[in-house]
């Protein structure tokens, strides 16, 4: 029996012993990573991200999402299953010392740090999961019909990762701390950091530091003027990922290794790459070019000319030229002979100068004919938009329309409001404080415009009558509608409507 | 021997077992967070100083959670001392301990951010008996002895979600300059006075009907171990 054994198995396990080992903690790996999937918390955190991701992607972006904003979007939820996983994954390295079996371990081949590799490769699975989830969040909105612009890979990494990084930074602190409670505390602790650092809007380099990085505005810019270094923050997760999985290794013996000791320095290494790289702001190509677009957009944009009117967008945005035209079309439908015909260019503007965290206003165009188009579209800017057509085709110009406070005005709402399905719900989305009566002011892209308490009457009378007697009726009078200084009275009377009790003084 | 007698003999033994470390940590943290605000100086605002005295108080109870943890549970199952007098015991241990830490808490935070203090009190007497029933309750309805890792990563959970998902209309999460601040601490209140009663019906000893479970015993000296 010793010389059968002595004769054959001595070479064998010599070569045989890495790959057992090897495949052990494969063996391992899967164990742990299968009751990774199936702990309650991780569970938990993944209904609620599923359940956040369709009740959020059903009507975000009001159905017109620019996918330069959507990728963004994707990274929140994946934080909360990476907390779930960090404590999960916590208590799965201290199982062993929990149940007082850490001592039968050391009869087993498998060393503590082959055990410490197992449980960090038990994270995997649950990362391509979350990676799952952000490819089929971004899928919905780009499968919408709306949808425009570019996704950025690097943006769409950063949610799986943090699931990565968030899981090996259980695993490390339960490699540091062998406590049941550091991992709660470390996550309450991290919870209000995070407050913190955002609640304080952290500027320069620090702001990257975090694992989601957000933005405070709700501007859309051209893919290529994020000035977002979205590759290099992927590139500083992989490395700070890959660091604290290495130095958890490293913890439980694998000190002794080269290759860990190398592996430590090259994902060290390589975050700081990543930190640098994320960390030097805004480069100059970025910000000549987003100058360029805000100051002189006509050079950047393609237009498309369509039943006397004149579409020009950047280039992202071409496929939306038929939700323009369709609101544009319904609102000359119902104009007056004088200006039916007359030439109209809409045109996209931005300013983009300050980047995602401007919000500065627009200037109204000063050049005749010429409609101001943002980058969003849906839901109130809709009627925003109509209403900057209507005020243009009525006045002429968008530089007269903010500055207008006559009888105009009552025209100008009723064309914008009057061929959209639900009229009344849209006079009170373009208006500032939500109202259907009184005065009020009146988004706009450009300068808002100010309806008063009798133009908000005779829009809504005006509003209730049957849309087609009150088109012929102003397509009837429409050069005394329109001419400068009318008086709301007047328009009342021409309309045939009763003379409005409002006050009539603009704010 | 008369049960206060009894509870007099207790109290050392059962101080020794009491998990200080385990709430010391938590408490240490949650000093810690209440005093960020007055770390971060003059970028803090009252929604910071309440969120951190919130997030102190949940660390404080995290630790709590381990208080009725006891490894020697099966072997005292057998005591004639109520199992409420054994829990009562502890509690009254650790709630000096509390006060004294909750107060520092309060204190840490600058006065001008303070948010009123009796309210949030309230808050953090919630989440501590929220923390306590859970532990009393995994004991009366299981047969762990350690249930405060679990009862710890539900207390996160609800922790982290309930701010998230409650609805709006709750208003369990205000800041004091909403009106329905006021409000709002009425329902704590309600909320705290019902976890206490639940953690009151936990701390009784659950009536063993006769049959298979009746048999068993929780000594641990028959029937396959259950640790």
């Amino acid at each position: 029996m010793t010389t059968m054994t002595g004769t054959t198995s001595a070479p064998s396990a010599v070569t045989a012993a890495p790959r057992a080992a090897r495949s052990a903690v494969f063996a391992l790996a899967g164990f742990e990573a299968r009751r990774l999937l199936l702990r309650v918390p991780v569970l938990i955190a993944f209904a609620v991200y599923l359940a956040w991701i369709v009740w959020r992607t059903r009507d975000s972006f009001d159905g017109f999402p620019a996918l330069q904003d959507a990728d963004r979007a994707t990274q929140g939820g994946p934080l909360l299953v990476g907390l779930a996983v960090l404590l999960c994954a916590n208590h799965a390295v201290l199982r062993s010392r929990r149940h007082d079996t850490d001592r039968h371990f050391a009869v087993l081949v498998v060393q503590p740090w082959r055990r410490t590799v197992a449980h960090l490769l038990s994270v995997v699975p649950v990362t391509l999961l979350a990676a799952v989830c952000v490819a089929g969040q971004f899928t919905w909105e780009a499968l919408k019909p709306g949808a425009v612009g570019h996704g950025s890979p690097g943006e769409l990494l950063v949610g799986p990762m943090s699931v990565l990084l968030l899981g090996a930074f259980g695993v490390l602190l339960a490699r540091l701390v062998s406590g049941p409670l550091a991992a709660p505390l470390l996550i309450v602790f991290l919870l209000l950091f995070s407050m913190f650092s955002t609640g304080a809007g952290g500027d320069g380099w620090t702001r990257w530091l975090m694992p989601s990085v957000g933005e405070n505005s709700s501007l859309t810019l051209p893919s290529d003027l994020l000035g977002r270094p979205a590759a290099w923050h992927a590139l500083y997760l992989a490395g700070l990922a890959l660091s604290v999985a290495l130095l958890a290794v490293l913890l439980s013996g694998g000190a002794r290794l080269w290759t860990v000791r190398v592996g430590v320095a090259g994902a060290v290494a390589l975050t700081l790459v990543g930190v640098v790289g994320q960390s030097r702001g805004v480069p100059e190509e970025t910000t000549e070019a987003r100058t360029r677009v805000s100051v002189t957009p006509e050079k950047e944009q393609r237009c498309a000319e369509r039943d006397g009117t004149t579409y020009c967008a950047f280039p992202e945005w071409g496929p939306r030229t038929d939700d323009w035209a369709e609101v544009v079309d319904d609102v000359r439908s119902l104009v007056g002979a004088a200006v039916q015909d007359r030439q109209l260019v809409v045109r996209q503007r931005i300013d983009a100068r300050y980047g995602l965290d401007g919000d500065a206003a627009l200037a109204p165009s000063a050049r005749p004919g010429e409609v101001t188009v943002g980058t969003s579209w849906g839901g109130n800017r809709v009627p925003e938009f109509a209403a900057a057509v209507a005020g243009v085709l009525v006045t002429g110009k968008e530089e007269t329309v903010g500055a207008m406070c006559d009888g105009r005005m009552v025209t100008v709402m009723w064309l914008a409001l009057a061929d959209r399905p639900d009229p009344m719900a849209d006079l009170r989305g373009v208006r500032l404080d939500d109202s259907d009566t009184g005065s009020a002011i009146v988004v706009s892209q450009t300068e808002p415009l100010r309806m008063t308490a009798a133009h908000t009457e005779l829009v809504r009378e005006l509003l209730q009558r049957p849309r087609d007697e009150a088109a012929a009726k102003v397509r009837a009078n429409w050069v005394e509608l329109t001419a400068p200084k009318v008086t709301t009275d007047r328009v009342a009377r021409v309309l045939g409507l009763e003379a409005p009790e409002g006050e009539d003084e603009c704010l | 021997m008369s049960g206060g007698a009894v509870s007099a003999v207790l109290v050392r033994p059962v101080a020794r077992t009491v998990p200080w470390r385990t709430i010391a940590v938590g408490g240490g943290l949650g000093l810690l967070l209440a005093a960020g605000p007055r770390m971060w100086g003059d970028g803090a605002t009252d929604w910071l100083a309440l969120t951190a005295l919130r997030a102190s108080a949940v660390a404080f109870a995290l630790g709590a959670a381990f208080l009725l943890d006891d490894p020697a549970r099966h072997t005292t199952a057998v005591v004639p001392t109520r199992r409420a007098v054994r829990h009562g015991l502890r509690l009254a241990l650790v709630a000096p301990v509390a006060a004294l830490w909750w107060t520092a808490a309060l204190l840490l935070v600058p006065g001008s951010l303070r948010p009123p203090a009796a309210d949030v009190t309230v808050e953090a007497a919630t989440v501590l008996a929220l923390a306590l029933t859970g532990s009393a309750f995994a004991i009366r309805w299981g047969d762990g002895t350690r249930p405060g890792q679990a009862v710890a990563g539900f207390l996160l959970a609800s922790a982290i979600l309930a701010p998230l998902f409650s609805p709006g209309s709750w208003a369990l999460f205000v800041t004091p300059d909403d009106p329905k601040w006021a409000l709002s601490h009425d329902r704590w209140t309600l909320l705290l006075c019902a976890v206490l009663a639940v953690g009151a019906v936990c701390a009784t000893e659950r009536a063993r009907r006769a049959g298979l479970r009746g048999l068993r015993s929780p000594s641990g000296t028959s029937g396959p171990s259950r640790a």
